[in-house]
């Protein structure tokens, strides 16, 4: 009976050192951290695999600087969450990472972040270093808010070759050869659109299309802009009821919603010939390039969003994630450094480092290194098609501020099983909160 | 210990004649004060009461965050009520707890008996039965996901029984995963319950049975089932209380969804704070919540006689 | 009395070993192929090359560090509740006081407070105490919701220790202290055994305030890390499952060397 007692009394002492001394060493370590928060500046950037650039950046950018960058990361999902709780307070970073449009929308409104018309002043070139179309998706009430830091992401209509050429259906280029497709498809008995309902916002790429090939680009920045009417116009109908009437063909199968892109189930019923297209974001070659390389070589295709005959919309017209941006805290101490640091998103490292794993950066010095990235044919085609672009839509759920998200999503999958009408899904967009 | 235990009934009654006499002896018995239970009372205050008073502050403002929060009276608890989302969370949060009940308890008290048995592959398989206890979150939802996959996962082997497999997609396939979920990862815990209360019980009252003549089910239903009846109430109190707060599963399986058919009340309450960020609404669903789940937990306490633990001891 | 076999409770549990088994199965497999392998197979595929890239590359990851930060935070929130609940539960047992009585009550109301409700203002009171991106941020409220059922357990366990073991050590004129240390403590080995696993488990597994208490990868917990391979646009299956498998190995160990004396100590909670 005597040793448990003993070995337990070792056991609440040790915990009980371990805590104090545990506490001592924390207060020691915030001590530092506050001491030593005068000659640092905090980078914020979204977790995940592209954070091997920014690491590398911040190293480039130490070498030289007397205030040292520190990378902090935030694993993906819980990105925006976690950035709202801690901007405006004592947490906040100096430079942050987001999605330029409504993502950052709420804290210009703030009046937490800081204009970069002075930095552009003192170096032009930070701003005429970037694609145009680019560059304005993070410019907020006429003032720039960021700096575009990593790939641009159009969303392309992806297919199998294989699956097309058995069936004897060509890539379609206008809506009316997509239904057709789709008919001949599912008499072969072939899903012909594999869709990620499961994680929703594959769901919203279809509606962001065909609002713009309907009505062109002006009816959402309207939307979006707070004018609720533009949801309830007559463009607006139509392109849902052209939307509907794809999805009563069956074009998407029955069980989408339980299917997930995050998860790889969409791109498997791509890749393995059990349907024929996905309408994804370019980040889809690489995903594909990592599980199916054989597929990828011989049998992918990929194109535009097909024309709608007698749509508004431009053809060469985008949709997706323009890109990611930085954007600078009002309260930095260290605006110069800051500066400097935004200086080297357009350098030739830069540039080479994004197009080394994949990413597709938008400054005007990228054609310069195309060759050097891992698909040159794909990141060029890319690179043009973003460059001609009349008009890149920024994705629904990133042009409204983020606490619009969870509605769009509903709604687009509710729209989708049926559980709501054209006019319900206007009613769902009316309440949005204006970007 | 495991005697002291034993036959509940008869060793409360037992207990009550034996300890009355001590009672009336011991009058110098040492007994603790309550200073004893204050270190781990401030402790808990602080972290659990004080964050659940300030959500009661909250509850009453408007914040999204950013700045401070504005007094608002009871706008928050009025729009609430209005809302057809949060009734249909609460309904859908009580449904999740009674499918969650119903379904985990036969199972957890009938593999609980099995694994009481001493034998050598009993002791085996339940250490196999124990391991979904120990997977984290994110791990059970990948997993299900894979495993549920319409096109590549068991639906697709198994047609006769999920037709198209669009388990996600409808309500009552996205309910029965998150049942079905919770349970594979929560049977463990109240196996070991039962477990532990089989092994409880005499050895000698099987043996009459036997010699009754009584078989296997009557031994069951007339010795097992009756001997297990307080681990059926504890378990069943930490079912209700988990499953009111059923939360992880439903952010990582279904998102709520499709559209809001599973959105259960934790789950908007999170919905409304880290998606929406409306803090104050977020905090009045909070509050809801943890209403709901204490009156239902002090009810069931109540009715066990729980918070009476000291006195069954001595028989006050 | 030697009894015959139960066929039928051995079908029942080969069926459940099916369910159980399954899910485990397809993550093994999963772990042992390299991603193409795994997307070419389907999660039910039989595995064609065996391969232990993905556990090399997940210790080469910084796994290690999420490793030793979450043993420290393990450690400390057993040590907490190791320290705080033992006394209460004697208390609640056996004190007389209608103090304890209520505290007893606020426990179980406790059990009512989903970590989820409370993270917001937790979040602001960490960060008031400076304690954001701290360990200790994470260990303090982790030990304080593990608290209420390890109360309830333990209370259980020291309800059994009859009332005649108390009186005998009083007539030798035993403090509470003593009483505590020399009986109490001893014949509640298997529930504190149970506290520990419970709490332990508590900790490994915790996500929500690690989640939102830390930020920097000099404290990132298994959990979060396992969370890092989820990226906005896919999942590395392959790698994050040979990362589930690492991060329960140590807690599989604690269970099974612990498995006895946990069924004991769950005995306390159940029969009354």
């Amino acid at each position: 009976m005597k040793r448990p007692a003993q070995l337990l009394r070792t056991a609440v002492v040790g915990g009980v050192t371990l805590t104090l001394s545990l506490s001592l060493a924390a207060c020691g370590n915030s001590g530092d951290s506050a001491d030593g928060g005068s000659d640092k500046i905090h980078i914020l950037v979204y977790g995940d695999a592209a954070n091997k650039v920014e690491k590398q950046l911040v190293e480039t950018f130490n070498k030289t600087s007397k205030v040292k960058a520190v990378l902090d990361t935030i694993p993906g999902a819980d990105y925006q969450a976690k950035l709202q709780t801690i901007i405006s307070g004592k947490q906040a970073p100096d430079v942050f990472f987001n999605w330029g449009g409504g993502s950052i929308k709420p804290y210009v409104d703030a009046g937490l972040l800081m204009p970069l018309d002075d930095f552009i002043a003192k170096d032009p070139g930070l701003e005429s270093n970037f694609l145009p179309s680019v560059f304005n998706t993070a410019v907020v009430d006429g003032k720039p808010y960021g700096v575009p830091m990593r790939g641009t992401q159009p969303v392309l209509l992806f297919s199998n070759k294989k699956v097309l050429a058995d069936a004897g259906v060509a890539a379609p280029r206008t809506w009316s050869e997509l239904l057709t497709a789709v008919k001949t498809l599912k008499a072969k008995g072939v899903t012909p659109i594999a869709l990620g309902g499961g994680d929703k916002w594959p769901t919203q790429m279809w509606f962001q299309y065909m609002y713009d090939r309907v009505a062109g680009p002006d009816l959402f920045q309207k939307a979006v802009g707070g004018d609720k009417s533009a949801w309830a116009s007559p463009d607006s109908k139509k392109a849902l009821g052209m939307l509907k009437e794809l999805i009563d063909t069956g074009a998407f199968g029955s069980n989408y919603d339980s299917v997930k892109f995050t998860d790889g189930g969409s791109p498997a019923l791509l890749a393995t010939g059990k349907a024929a297209f996905e309408l994804m974001g370019s980040w889809e070659y690489s995903t594909l390039q990592d599980a199916y390389p054989d597929f990828v070589k011989k049998d992918l295709g990929y194109g535009g969003f097909p024309t709608v005959e007698g749509g508004k919309g431009d053809p060469n017209n985008l949709a997706g994630n323009t890109n990611n941006y930085y954007s600078v805290l009002k309260n930095t101490e260290h605006p110069e450094a800051v500066a400097e640091f935004l200086k080297l998103m357009y350098s030739d490292e830069f540039v080479k480092a994004q197009l080394g794993i994949g990413n597709l950066p938008t400054t005007t010095n990228t054609p310069k290194f195309l060759n050097g990235s891992a698909n040159p044919a794909y990141s060029t085609y890319q690179y043009e098609l973003v460059k001609k672009a009349p008009a890149f839509q920024l994705s629904w759920d990133q042009a409204y501020p983020p606490a619009a998200t969870t509605t769009i999503h509903q709604a687009v999958q509710q729209f989708f099983n049926g559980q709501m009408g054209a006019d319900a899904f206007i009613a769902a967009m009316q309440t949005l909160p204006a970007a | 210990m495991t005697t002291a235990t034993a036959p509940a009934v008869d060793s409360e009654k037992t207990r009550r004649r034996a300890t009355r006499p001590g009672r009336a002896a011991g009058t110098g018995v040492s007994r603790p004060s309550f200073v004893w239970a204050a270190p781990a009372a401030v402790f808990f205050g602080l972290f659990a009461i004080v964050p659940l008073l300030l959500v009661v502050v909250l509850s009453f403002t408007s914040w999204n965050g950013l700045g401070s929060p504005e007094f608002a009276g009871l706008d928050n608890w009025s729009k609430l009520l209005d809302d057809p989302v949060m009734l249909k969370s609460l309904w859908l949060s009580l449904l999740l707890t009674v499918l969650g009940v119903v379904v985990q308890t036969p199972i957890s008290i009938l593999l609980g008996v099995w694994a009481a048995g001493h034998q050598r592959n009993r002791a085996v398989l339940s250490a196999i039965y124990f391991v979904p206890l120990l997977l984290s979150i994110t791990a059970v939802s990948v997993l299900w996901r894979a495993v549920l996959d319409p096109n590549f996962g068991v639906p697709s082997q198994a047609r006769w029984l999920f037709g198209d497999g669009n388990l996600f997609g409808v309500q009552a396939g996205a309910i029965g995963v998150l049942v079905f979920v919770s349970t594979w990862q929560f049977t463990p815990l109240h196996t070991l319950i039962y477990q532990g209360a089989a092994r409880a019980i005499p050895q000698v009252l099987y043996q009459a049975a036997q010699i009754d003549g009584a078989g296997r089910f009557r031994q069951f239903f007339h010795i097992t089932l009756p001997q297990l009846r307080n681990s059926i109430v504890t378990s069943m109190v930490l079912m209700v209380v988990g499953g009111l707060t059923t939360f992880d599963t439903v952010l990582i399986l279904t998102q709520g969804g499709p559209g809001t058919d599973t959105t259960n009340s934790a789950y908007y309450m999170y919905q409304k704070a880290f998606k929406s960020f409306e803090f104050g609404t977020a905090s009045a669903i909070a509050l809801l919540l943890v209403l709901v789940a204490s009156f239902v937990s002090l009810v069931m306490v109540r009715l066990t006689g729980y918070d009476k633990m000291r006195s069954t001891m001595e028989g006050v | 009395m030697r009894r015959r076999p139960n066929y039928l409770a051995g079908f029942g549990s080969l069926i459940w070993l099916f369910v159980v088994g399954l899910p485990l199965y397809v993550m093994l497999v999963a772990t042992f192929q390299s991603r193409a392998d795994y997307a070419a197979n389907g999660p039910l595929g039989l595995p064609e090359r065996f391969t232990l890239d993905n556990y090399v590359n997940d210790l080469s990851d910084g796994f290690g560090q999420y490793f030793l930060n979450t043993v420290i935070v393990t450690v400390c929130v057993v040590g907490i509740v190791l320290l705080l609940v033992p006394p209460l539960a004697y208390a609640i047992v056996r004190s007389d006081g209608k103090a304890t009585g209520r505290i007893f009550r606020l426990f179980l109301l406790g059990l009512a407070i989903p970590s989820q409700a409370v993270i917001v203002p937790m979040f602001y009171l960490i960060n008031e105490a400076g304690l954001y991106d701290n360990l200790i941020g994470v260990i303090l409220p982790t030990a304080a919701f593990a608290m209420p059922v390890c109360t309830l357990i333990l209370s259980g366990v020291m309800r059994d220790i009859t009332s005649e073991l108390y009186e005998a050590m009083t007539v030798d004129g035993a403090s509470s202290w003593l009483i505590f240390r020399r009986l109490v403590m001893p014949l509640s080995k298997s529930g504190l055994s149970t506290v520990i696993v419970f709490s332990a488990l508590q900790a490994w597994n915790g996500f929500l305030f690690p989640l939102v208490l830390t930020q920097s990868s000099q404290n990132k917990v298994i959990t979060m890390g396992l969370y890092d391979f989820q990226t906005e646009h896919g999942v590395d299956m392959p790698g994050l499952l040979a990362a589930v498998v690492l991060s329960m190995l140590p807690i599989l160990l604690v269970y099974l060397f612990a498995r006895r004396a946990l069924v004991q100590g769950l005995m306390g909670v159940g029969g009354k």
